[in-house]
């Protein structure tokens, strides 16, 4: 415990005490900030779920007890690629690497696989001995194409540029498959050419009243949309259904994807229209020929005609090498238009009908994010008078987006107020506390610094209370007023899955924990409990209803009841009373209620929506007895069980998307309100931004330059800041074998070439700055380093760079297509790393 | 008797580093020792980088570099030693007796691959060293009187004998003044086990087995691959074959 918040920022001024004191205190500032701002003034995050379906569940479970803020870590992090949610209508998929070896061409848009999946890269090489062919698209000669067959250099945040000449040449040459996009993409969607929205049934005359009809049939997520068939005969395309059967007539149809048409409206107005392929062609042959691409592209100019070629060889592999599978790497999409280049990305495997079989798709790996099922009977809370799972009385937690957290600026300007959907969440009083585990926020995600001005208070929007849950002492627990010690991997039980492998397995105490650390599930047990007890003392009957919306004895009640087995809970407090109590106790009983919740878990498998009308069992005979020997693979509804996005719509015919876990498929569903694979968004802030079909863009032209208009020449450098080998992210920073690999000192790398003309060598200490922020550490000139960019290898605590930090030249940069949705963890605005421009300077001393 | 060899690929490296780092962790190597090393084609003056190339942009290839005692056949450090505290198995291991090394380094100078180390302080102060260089603040570092084991240090516990000589035992866990190197985990072969280092290898790049055995995957790799070892015209007969890089993506071809 901290005496002091002014001391923030340090490890002066802790008081080292024991649990009760500390859990007393941290309930009483929590009770307080609910009691003076309301609970969802009271910020978190359960930092990548999927590490820790149990204990991570614990704090929701908290959470949603007393209606704090939570905030995704997928967006927070910056892994959520935010192309999935209008293109696909999901959060993401990804297909598993056991696929890689039934494919045969394997594109590998800026991610250094070998780096960052380091034990799945073994399926890349197994697949280039079997036949397969990898190509890696980088702006960096990244370690993972050492295990390619080809390497093409880009220009940073040009990938749009030639997902889109390669899709000139795809459709120049008919090298597209027509069955599939007619079937299953919005290809032949009619769009009307007077507002650029997509033609709807009901305001065509002869569709209208059969529209009114089928309106009635199909979900209030979904919607009508036209296309017109060979004849010139105007179809609804069936949102329930993946084929070309006209729901009027119940015949086939062949919809055409190109030309120009007339439609009449119901008012009598005769407008033009055009499938969306046409407004497609027509943007690539105008803009994307491979002579401009290639000049987009290219590094140097003198290798502008290399490129041409590449583009065109790069669309004949893509179109007869099958199955592509296509790896869109997380420090791609972390930019201001990484949404753009996904779409693009995504019209290649679209296009050559590489989805939903084996070996093919795009895939993002980021983040450990993925629920594989919704969880709210251990992650939500029912009333105990109901206590039916799953019920819609259940209380869950509010949502907060990090970036709208942090920019305050953003939030003040017109655009947030123009675009913003009432969806979007601020609490009305603002953030004041922010809980912190699993993570290490003021190294990780302190985003120009902005982290350190709030709880230094010298910031518009202060935090008044912090508290870390932590395994170690980390800069975060630096800026804290309670830290808390939570017992690590192998001293508790925990249920783990990842989404680039179908399984599940758990972690099981191989040892006490040490000193007095506890696991999170007692932890958060505990806070409820104390919370509670606070409240019920000391608010008034009135107060706890309109705050909470509990009654008192509501409220006891159910913190009393947070162990999924309440006579665990009441077992340890007849211990209190009759003092028995102690450390090992609490532990074991911890133990068994961890097991009992993992349990819960397995059950909320058994039935679940996978996709519109496909209830599947995902857990079926999965127990942690069987856990507990082995990881056991997820029951995923395809042959095998195996890992393909989009079989079920590929081959079961079943709309998209697939349901984003734990939302319902209505959540989701009206992203692709066709029921297709949509790549025309009609959305005004797409017709405003000209983004309606994917295009390439300068990232900097709309974020840095627009805000900052002075800056535009000023910085010369994209910073880069790369994955580490050696830890995930900034945990094991202070690890000393890791150290030791990396010589203890924190690396710049940049090309020789710039380097000499900057009058820089290696082992220069230098600095890396812009408006926002800057960095230190020593200068190595590597030559596989775009001549362009500057990379800073992430990870390193602020001890280790004179107190500088690798993460405040960032800037939590909104884009406006983000926040006119809000559907945590798919629909949000993500975090764009990489969306920095910097300079170079030596440090003398 | 089996004739054990070890094959590194270099066309399957992934340079990851497992194999150092794991070597490190069975073996209890302080902190800057590593018994197996790999790196990536050297830049002058910068050592243990984690990512380096050579060329110019973008044509850059890399080849991962791996070092690692050659468990030689004609094995210079074998006969320089004065007190036969190294020797050599007749499965072909070239192993150190810890408790016969008088520390006199002979054998560093006679070994032309720079494989051995020698402890030249306690290796638990080396540790504690880079400890000290993480440059902890935490005021409430755990005292000894709250370590719930005193004594731990990360490193298999278990020591090894062959034929009552120490070939084996945690790093830490030994006294200043000898010298180790890779033992190509002879307590797991006793056993049947791979060398750790081959077992956790994430592109499979390391294999190891009996070369006397015609059908064993060394054996197999060796009759159809142009294998290469280091420093042969030396006459050391090494036992680690290198099958070197040839699989470098093509650039703006």
């Amino acid at each position: 415990m901290r005496k002091a918040a002014e001391l923030r920022g340090s490890s002066e001024g802790f008081l080292e005490t024991d649990w009760d004191t500390a859990l007393d205190c941290a309930s009483k500032a929590l009770a307080y900030i609910m009691r003076r701002y309301g609970p969802s003034s009271i910020a978190f995050t359960i930092q990548v779920p999927g590490t820790g379906y149990m204990n991570k569940g614990a704090l929701m479970r908290l959470a949603s007890l007393f209606g704090w803020s939570s905030m995704h870590a997928y967006p927070l992090n910056g892994d959520l690629p935010t192309f999935w949610a209008p293109t696909f209508g999901v959060q993401s998929e990804e297909l598993e690497t056991l696929e890689y070896l039934n494919s045969r061409l394997i594109l590998i848009f800026g991610s250094n696989f070998t780096v960052t999946r380091t034990m799945s890269s073994r399926m890349l090489i197994l697949a280039r001995e079997r036949g397969a062919k990898i190509i890696v698209v980088d702006m960096n000669y990244a370690s993972v194409s050492n295990i390619a067959d080809e390497f093409i250099p880009i220009n940073p945040a040009t990938d749009a540029a030639l997902a889109l000449g390669i899709v000139h040449i795809l459709i120049r040459d008919k090298l597209y498959n027509e069955e599939f996009i007619k079937t299953f993409t919005d290809m032949p969607l009619l769009v009307r050419l007077d507002t650029m929205k997509r033609l709807r049934a009901e305001e065509v005359k002869e569709l209208s009243s059969k529209a009114k009809e089928l309106k009635a049939k199909i979900p209030a997520y979904r919607d009508l949309f036209v296309s017109i068939d060979k004849n010139g005969r105007l179809i609804i395309i069936d949102p329930r259904r993946l084929d070309l059967i006209d729901p009027v007539t119940n015949e086939r149809y062949d919809p055409v994807l190109e030309g120009e048409y007339e439609v009449e409206l119901v008012d009598g107005k005769r407008i033009k229209v055009k499938p969306v392929f046409q407004l497609l062609k027509e943007l690539v042959f105008r803009d994307y020929t491979p002579d401009k691409v290639a000049k987009i592209i290219s590094p140097k100019p003198e290798w502008v005609s290399k490129y041409v070629n590449i583009i065109e060889r790069l669309a004949r592999d893509i179109a007869t090498l099958k199955p592509v599978a296509i790896i869109y790497g997380a420090s791609n999409w972390q930019w201001y238009n990484g949404d753009l280049k996904g779409r693009a990305l995504s019209l290649l495997v679209a296009l050559t009908g590489n989805i939903g079989r084996p070996g093919s798709g795009i895939s993002t790996y980021a983040g450990v994010y993925k629920i594989r099922w919704p969880m709210w009977s251990w992650w939500g809370y029912d009333k105990p008078l109901t206590m039916i799972r799953g019920t819609p009385s259940m209380r869950r937690p509010k949502w907060l987006n990090w970036s709208v957290f942090l920019n305050y600026e953003y939030r003040q300007s017109e655009e947030w107020r123009k675009y913003r959907s009432t969806e979007v969440p601020w609490p009305d009083q603002g953030v004041r506390a922010l809980l912190i585990q699993w993570w290490n926020p003021f190294d990780q995600h302190n985003k120009a610094l902005i982290l350190t001005k709030k709880a230094k208070r010298d910031h518009p929007e202060p935090l008044d209370f912090i508290m870390t849950t932590e395994i170690q002492w980390t800069t975060s627990v630096e800026y804290s007023d309670i830290v808390l010690p939570a017992a690590a991997w192998f001293e508790k039980y925990e249920l783990v899955s990842t989404p680039i492998h179908p399984y599940l397995s758990i972690t099981q105490p191989a040892h006490d924990p040490l000193f007095d650390s506890m696991p999170e599930i007692w932890i958060f047990k505990e806070i409820a409990v104390r919370t509670s007890k606070i409240i019920s003392e000391e608010w008034s009957d009135d107060e706890v209803k309109r705050i909470l919306g509990l009654s008192k004895d509501e409220l006891v009640k159910m913190a009393q009841m947070y162990y999924p087995d309440p006579d665990l809970q009441r077992q340890e407090d007849e211990a209190r009373r009759s003092g028995r109590w102690s450390l090992s106790l609490a532990r074991e009983l911890a133990n068994k209620a961890s097991e009992k919740a993992i349990e819960i878990l397995l059950e909320d498998g058994r039935n679940v929506t996978w996709a519109e009308g496909l209830n599947v069992n995902l857990t079926e005979g999965i127990t942690l007895e069987e856990l507990k020997k082995r990881p056991v693979r997820i029951k995923l509804p395809t042959p095998g069980n195996r890992q393909i996005p989009f079989w079920s719509q590929i081959n079961l015919r079943v709309p998209f998307p697939n349901a984003s876990f734990p939302h319902p498929i209505s959540a989701t569903g009206r992203f692709v309100k066709s029921g297709r694979i949509e790549f025309y968004k009609d959305e005004d802030v797409f017709i405003d931004l000209g983004e309606t079909l994917p295009v390439h863009k300068d990232p900097f032209e709309e974020s840095l330059y627009k805000w900052f208009p002075e800056d535009k020449g000023r910085y010369m450098f994209v910073y880069l800041t790369e994955n580490s080998l050696y830890r995930v992210h900034s945990t094991h920073s202070n690890n000393a074998m890791m150290l030791a690999l990396q010589d203890y000192q924190p690396k710049i790398y940049m090309n020789p070439e710039t380097a000499d003309r900057l009058g820089l060598k290696t082992w220069d200490y230098v600095e890396v700055y812009n408006r926002f922020g800057r960095v230190r550490g020593y200068l190595i000139t590597d030559p596989s380093v775009h001549p362009n960019v500057i990379i800073f290898v992430q990870g390193w605590w602020r001890r280790y760079t004179d107190g500088t930090h690798y993460n405040s030249p960032n800037y939590p940069w909104i884009k406006p297509t983000e926040i006119i949705y809000f559907t945590p963890g798919v629909w949000e605005v993500n975090t764009k790393w990489n969306n920095t421009l910097v300079n170079i300077r030596k440090i003398e001393s | 008797m089996p004739r054990y060899v070890m094959i590194i690929d270099l066309n399957k490296c992934t340079g990851c580093r497992t194999c150092m780092v794991a070597c490190a962790m069975k073996n209890g190597l302080p902190p800057g020792i590593f018994w197996t090393t790999v790196e990536w084609t050297p830049i002058a003056g910068v050592i243990q980088a984690d990512r380096r190339s050579t060329g110019n942009y973008p044509y850059t290839p890399m080849t991962p570099v791996h070092n690692i005692c050659n468990h030689c056949d004609n094995p210079p450090c074998v006969k320089v030693c004065p007190v036969g505290a190294t020797y050599k198995r007749e499965d072909g291991l070239v192993l150190i007796d810890y408790e016969r090394c008088i520390g006199c380094r002979y054998c560093m100078s006679a070994c032309p691959y720079g494989v051995r180390t020698f402890l030249w302080e306690d290796p638990e102060k080396t540790l504690e060293d880079a400890i000290r260089r993480t440059r902890s603040s935490n005021p409430y570092k755990a005292g000894e009187n709250k370590m719930a084991e005193p004594d731990y240090v990360y490193g298999d516990p278990v020591e090894y004998r062959d034929k009552g000589r120490l070939v084996h035992k945690s790093v830490l866990r030994l006294k200043r003044g000898i010298v180790t190197k890779c033992t190509w985990c002879v307590e797991r072969i006793d056993k049947g086990l791979k060398p750790v280092c081959v077992e956790v290898c994430v592109g499979r790049a390391r294999i190891f087995g009996d070369l006397d055995d015609p059908n064993s995957e060394v054996s197999q790799i060796l009759s159809r691959k142009n294998a290469v070892r280091r420093l042969e015209h030396l006459g050391t007969e090494p036992r680690v074959y290198y099958i070197p890089k040839t699989n470098w993506p093509k650039v703006l071809e």
